[in-house]
Parts: structure tokens; sequence; C-alpha cells
């Protein structure tokens, strides 16, 4: 069957800064300066301490798989032709969690606390998704 | 929170079939629903003041018509005071259930009418309905371009449980199995064939580990109930049922929020709950747990505090949450074998706990139930929300 087109990220306008840098390779995350804690996703106020001095870091783009999943039947139309792909919840180095796929990775070898670093996939010339493959040591 | 305990109570349910119902539009469903919970609570339509209805997926323009008053038209509610919908996708029924008793209990209303439908069987395509899910509550921007829908929501809580607990998918199966053995018990339920751990685990793979078997489908149908305060429920005649405790909490909106994917907040909500009711897990009769896929079934019902974290699927598989076992779970046969009508999930969990205590469950009807818990949750389980019912108050 013929798959509809990918869905593109449906932007807020305070997030434009981490899909900018997204598309030049580079995972950008906020960070409170005022209780120094790392936010994702992009936030108006600190949802720690309420600030509204947010500030964009680049994070290290490592991390660990929080949990994973192999997509083999009834995904969404738009990601027939992608299937099996593989759905998963990174937890980053930072502390902030956030969902991805994971790519060059052998669907045997997946495991939950598996180190994982990002990698970058362009979806079109707006956007670049952020990935994770298995870190390559 | 809390402070409805013994103040109101439910007085009347109904409930239509679940089922594919292409010749039934789903104000059909409501307004059968409707009248049903009416005649059985014994009250004058009249009686009425505050129409509650709750959003249905699979049509917006029928939402319209829910906001706008339809129900109390199509019903001819002479005293229909305010008609107000109220939505929070699986845990509306809960939530929906606390305005209305607070409403009650506040004078602020008399009786208030609650009422779901959906039409997410014939009203949507089966691609569609995956489709519908695979952006109803799930963020456009952070997970939809990666592929999330409901069968990977549920599947990363899976894996992640079985990591936690070393749980198998034959757990997961005996969770399935359990719920069909009271569907099989249930006139309403779509799925009544008995099905086997075996059935399940040869069902096709979704997204692993979650196979066909152990994910709900979607149905057309619809429920109801009447509630009202406990001093008018006095003089009707059906058994109250009295809203005795209740907690909630609200975890997240995008499901990579959620700290805990494996937990959520059941604990603090039930313990919320069970508190206010001044009952612990021990006197429960009968456990309705919200079970749109087998593990937010086995979350809830663990941490609940009915077992261990880790000690429940064998729970399902022995048989004790089956008829006749020591902790009747789910007994309408839920979403998983009843079917799945969208917010209604939770709406029919707390017609079924009601019905329980009412002693009018037939077949399946659990002997001298007097205690109940409920639970729902909506969107990617983003809340946690527990009542816990009564025939008697503690």
């Amino acid at each position: 069957m013929d798959a509809p087109q990918k869905p593109v990220p449906d932007v807020n306008p305070w997030a434009k800064p981490f899909w900018e840098a997204a598309r030049e390779n580079k995972l950008i995350i906020q960070k409170c300066p005022d209780c120094n804690q790392h936010v994702f996703y992009p936030r108006l106020v600190c949802p720690h301490c309420f600030s509204e001095n947010l500030e964009w870091v680049e994070a290290s783009g490592k991390g660990t798989i929080y949990s994973y999943t192999v997509v083999k039947n009834n995904s969404p139309s738009a990601f027939i032709n992608d299937i099996p792909y593989i759905v998963a919840l990174i937890k980053l180095d930072e502390g902030v969690q956030m969902l991805s796929n994971i790519v060059e990775c052998d669907p045997d070898e997946l495991a939950c606390d598996m180190p994982v670093e990002v990698t970058f996939e362009k979806l079109n010339d707006d956007f670049t998704l952020p990935k994770f493959r298995p870190l390559q040591t | 929170m809390g402070g409805l305990k013994g103040k109101v109570a439910i007085v009347g349910i109904g409930e239509v079939p679940t089922g594919r119902f292409p010749d039934k539009p789903a104000i059909y469903h409501a307004v059968e629903s409707a009248r049903l919970a009416i005649k059985d609570a014994g009250i004058d339509k009249d009686e009425i003041d505050f129409v509650m209805p709750t959003a249905a997926m699979f049509s917006f323009s029928y939402v319209g018509e829910l906001t706008t008053a339809r129900i109390a038209e199509e019903l001819g509610l002479k005293n229909c005071q305010k008609n107000c919908l109220i939505f929070s996708g699986g845990s509306s029924g809960s939530t929906g259930l606390q305005m209305a008793g607070s409403m009650i209990a506040s004078g602020t209303a008399n009786t208030v009418l609650y009422v779901h439908s959906d039409k997410l069987g014939t009203g949507v395509t089966g691609q569609g309905g995956i489709d519908l899910f695979s952006v109803s509550g799930i963020s456009p921007e952070w997970e939809v371009p990666y592929g999330q829908h409901y069968s990977t929501v549920a599947a990363l809580s899976t894996t992640r449980y079985k990591y936690e607990t070393g749980c198998t998918d034959e757990h997961f199966a005996a969770i399935c199995v359990s719920n069909r053995k009271w569907a099989e018990l249930n006139p309403n339920a779509f799925f009544r064939k008995p099905l086997s751990i075996e059935e399940v685990m040869e069902s096709k793979m979704l997204s692993t580990p979650l196979r066909a078997k152990m994910s709900n489908m979607l149905f057309d149908g619809g429920s109801a109930f009447v509630v009202t305060s406990a001093e008018r429920a006095q003089d009707l005649p059906n058994k109250p049922v009295y809203v005795l405790g209740e907690g909630g909490i609200v975890t997240h909106h995008v499901f990579c929020q959620e700290p805990d994917i494996s937990r959520f907040g059941w604990a603090q909500a039930g313990k919320q709950a069970f508190r206010e009711a001044g009952l612990t897990p021990d006197d429960i009769d009968v456990a309705e747990i919200y079970d749109s896929y087998p593990v937010y079934q086995l979350i809830a019902f663990e941490e609940l505090g009915f077992c261990e974290r880790g000690a429940g699927g064998e729970m399902f598989m022995r048989g004790d949450t089956w008829p006749g076992g020591k902790i009747p779970c789910t007994t309408d046969g839920g979403m998983l074998s009843k079917g799945h009508i969208g917010a209604g999930g939770g709406v029919s969990l707390i017609v079924e706990a009601v019905r329980q205590l009412m002693g009018k469950a037939g077949e399946r009807q659990v002997p001298n139930a007097r205690f109940a818990v409920e639970t729902g949750t909506g969107g990617t389980y983003m809340d946690a929300q527990v009542t816990i019912f009564g025939t008697e108050i503690p």
C-alpha cells in the first residue's frame, strides 16, 4: 500500500531553536539557570522551579534506552513502509527523557538500559529528526 | 481531597451492547443508555437537572451535538438546568462522577445524568482507527513523527515492566484470558467465546511484545448512570451505591514525560481513595480495573495493593481474578473482551461496579458484593483515577 507522507513535527514557536539545531545535527535541550535542571521538551517555564529564564544548551547526545518496542504490524499509515521500526524511550545523561527511533541496530540486540548515542535523520528540507543508535565505543 | 464519602450515590445504570452497528448512529446508543439508566433509577425524567455527556472520538460534529444539549432535547428533559460536556479520555467517567458528586454534595445540582456513547467500530475504518489513535493524545511535535501510537505506548510499558519484574508474556496473556472468562458471562460483551493463553500467544505480533489479542478492539456502544444525594437515594428502588472514596493524580501529557512507565500514579491515587473510604484492598469484593492493554490492568491492580509488584501475573493465571476467584477483576470483560468504545471504557467499568453492588450482574454476579474499586485513565495513561464504591458506609 502507498504510505501517506510522513508527519512532520507540529512546531511550537518556542521550540524552534530545537528544530533549527537538529537541522544542523545538533541536539539542544533547555537548562534552567535558577535550579540547574535540564528540561525536555522545550517549555515556556521551568517545570521544576517555575523560572522563566530557561536557556538552551547542547546535550551530550548520550543516554540509555529506558524502554523499546519493534513495530511489526498495524502501524500508523505513514509508517507502513518502515516496518519493522523501533520506537524507544531514551533517558539522556542530562536526566531528561525523549521518544525516538533506534536505528543502525539489530532488533535482537536491543535491551533496556543499553547505552545509545544520538544520530540525525533528514526527514525533508525543513526537518531533521534526532534518532539514536547503539553507543559506538 | 475527597469529601464525597457517603454523600452521593449512583441510583441507576444503563448500557447497550458493545459491537458493530452500522445502522445505529452514536446518538442512539446515548439516548438508549440514558433512557435505561433513568428507568433503572425509578425517577421521573424531569428530576434530572444536569446532563453531563462525555465526548465521543469518532466524530467532531457529534461532539458538537453533545455539547449543545442534544441528549437533553432527545429525552425531553424539562428541568435540565445545565448541559456541560466533560472529557478526560478514558478517565472521563471517574472525573465526571467527581464533578457530578461535588455539585450534588454542594447543592448546586440534585440529580445528574452522565452519558457516554461512541461509534469507533463502524464510524471509522480499521486503519482509520489505528491512525486516529496515532494522533489522538499523542504529541504532534514530539511523538507522532516517530511513529508512536497506542500499541507502541503499551508495548513500551510492557517491555519495561517485564524487565523490572521478570513477568512473562504468558502472564499478560493470562490477563486477557481472565477478562474473557467474565465476558463469556456478559451479554453486552462483543467477544464471548472462550480464549486460551495459547491463542493469545499465537496471535499476530503488533509491537513487540504486544500481540493482537493483547490489544483492545474498537466498537460502538454506550452507557450511562444517574447520580443523586444519599438522602434522595433512600426513597428510590435500587440499593444505593455510595461513593466512598476517590483519589487521582495527573502524571504527564506527552508519554515520554512519564517518569515511571511501569508504575504511573496508581499507588498514590489508590492510597488516597482507600484512606478516604476507610477500607483496604482486603475489603474489596470486586476490582473493576481499566484494561485497554493487559499491562495497564496489571500495573494498577498491583499498585492499588492487591498483591506485591510482580506477583499479579500469577494471580491472573491461577484464577484468583476469574469468576469464583478471591478477587474478581474487570467483571464485564473490559476493553479487551467487552470492547473499547472510547471514553466509555472507564464509564462502563463504573456501570459494572454499580451493577455488581446492586446485585444485578446476572450470571456473573459476585455473591454478596459490598465494596468495589474502579479505575480509569485517559490519553497515554496521563492520569490515575481511583473510585471506591459501597452499599454501606464504613
